[in-house]
């Protein structure tokens, strides 16, 4: 269970390892759409992650990287066609990044596990889970600064007009930066890059 | 948009991959720890669009009309456009990372949502390509400066980085109202 709960916590692939940052930035504007593009990413993590272990013997090292990429394209298309029917409006909302989560670097990142299935499976479902709530930590965040909402439920009625760019890429931006700052605090750790 | 001068103004300033549409950050945080580093990774990338913003128009009839199919088409465009830049380059793909970046998807992405077909596509991959670039020179200046900056320890390196991207993003934000 170590490296389940590595990637979750103490490697947790956006406030530790930096990885993901396109749709921590870009997406998370409210917490549902962080929720919502958080499941997928993971769910099309894992699945990616057996047909990897499937093909790891047959693939020589320098296609590695191409044939991930197709296979990742291949998952995105066939979760984007399954979505387009079931909620076209969340594939609205999410925009190019539905599609994007196919380059996501998490996604490419080469894995670091050796051994059986069961234990990729644990740790890719750890950075899964690690990179949805951070998703969604940061979409709650965003959302009440910048409509004083949390999943679409109004809490506080009067804001202040600056506080609105914590829902644009800038103010994203910012708060993941200090996001990773209070990570590094609570980890007693530098800034730097931990990967 | 068909003034040139326009194009390049919205690629860089206005719609800045990454600064505005937040594409392109792992690059943003790997490879601008000096700016001979940065300058070749944006290098890398801008190639990256324009080779896709090519392959792109060379395809131009071919684009299925049908939503599911053209993102499927977008994002093949987008891996061969990689590979053909590595191969470019003569980068190793699997080593040099740079040329599979989230920028030149998006990008792409962006013109097919935004209806820019034929040469278009081209025109706008080179400033998107320009602005990129100097996003990620300026950033790595940047970065330099902080290093010799009294930073507190937490919030030194990536940290202070994205606060300073965001708040150069915002002085950007300026030009759009």
């Amino acid at each position: 269970m170590k490296q389940f709960w590595e990637g979750v916590f103490t490697k947790n692939p956006v406030f530790v390892l930096a990885l993901g940052l396109v749709p921590a930035v870009a997406v998370t504007t409210t917490a549902l759409s962080g929720l919502a593009l958080g499941l997928i990413t993971a769910i099309i993590m894992v699945v990616a992650a057996v047909i990897d272990w499937l093909l790891v013997s047959h693939v020589p090292d320098n296609a590695k990287l191409p044939v991930r990429v197709l296979v990742l394209i291949l998952l995105v298309v066939g979760a984007y066609s399954l979505l387009l029917r079931e909620n076209p409006g969340l594939v609205a909302s999410l925009g190019i990044f539905l599609p994007l989560v196919a380059f996501n670097d998490l996604l490419l990142q080469p894995k670091d596990e050796e051994g059986s299935l069961a234990h990729i499976l644990l740790g890719t479902c750890g950075r899964g889970l690690g990179f949805a709530l951070a998703l969604v930590i940061l979409g709650i965040i965003r959302e009440f600064l910048g409509m004083g909402s949390v999943f679409g439920q109004q809490i506080v009625t009067g804001r202040l007009a600056p506080l609105s760019l914590a829902g644009s890429v800038p103010g994203g931006l910012v708060i993941v930066g200090l996001l990773m700052a209070v990570v590094n605090v609570a980890t007693k750790r530098g800034g730097e890059l931990h990967d | 948009m068909t003034n040139g001068l326009e194009i390049l103004a919205q690629a860089v300033v206005t719609g800045n991959l990454i600064l505005v549409h937040g594409l392109g950050l792992f690059v943003l945080t790997r490879y601008t720890k000096n700016v001979r580093e940065a300058a070749s990774a944006g290098l890398t990338v801008a190639v990256g669009m324009l080779v896709g913003a090519i392959l792109l128009w060379l395809c131009g009839s071919i684009i299925p009309a049908a939503p599911v199919p053209q993102v499927g088409f977008y994002l093949l465009v987008a891996l061969a456009a990689s590979c053909l830049t590595s191969a470019l380059l003569k980068q190793d793909v699997t080593i040099e990372r740079r040329s599979v970046d989230s920028a030149i998807v998006g990008l792409l992405l962006l013109m097919g949502r935004s209806g820019v077909t034929g040469v278009h596509n081209v025109w706008m991959a080179l400033a998107a390509g320009v602005g990129y670039l100097l996003v990620l020179v300026v950033m790595a200046t940047i970065r330099r400066r902080l290093e010799l900056a009294p930073v507190p320890r937490p919030l030194q390196g990536l940290p202070i980085l994205l606060i300073t991207a965001g708040l150069l993003a915002m002085a950007l934000l300026g030009f759009r109202f």
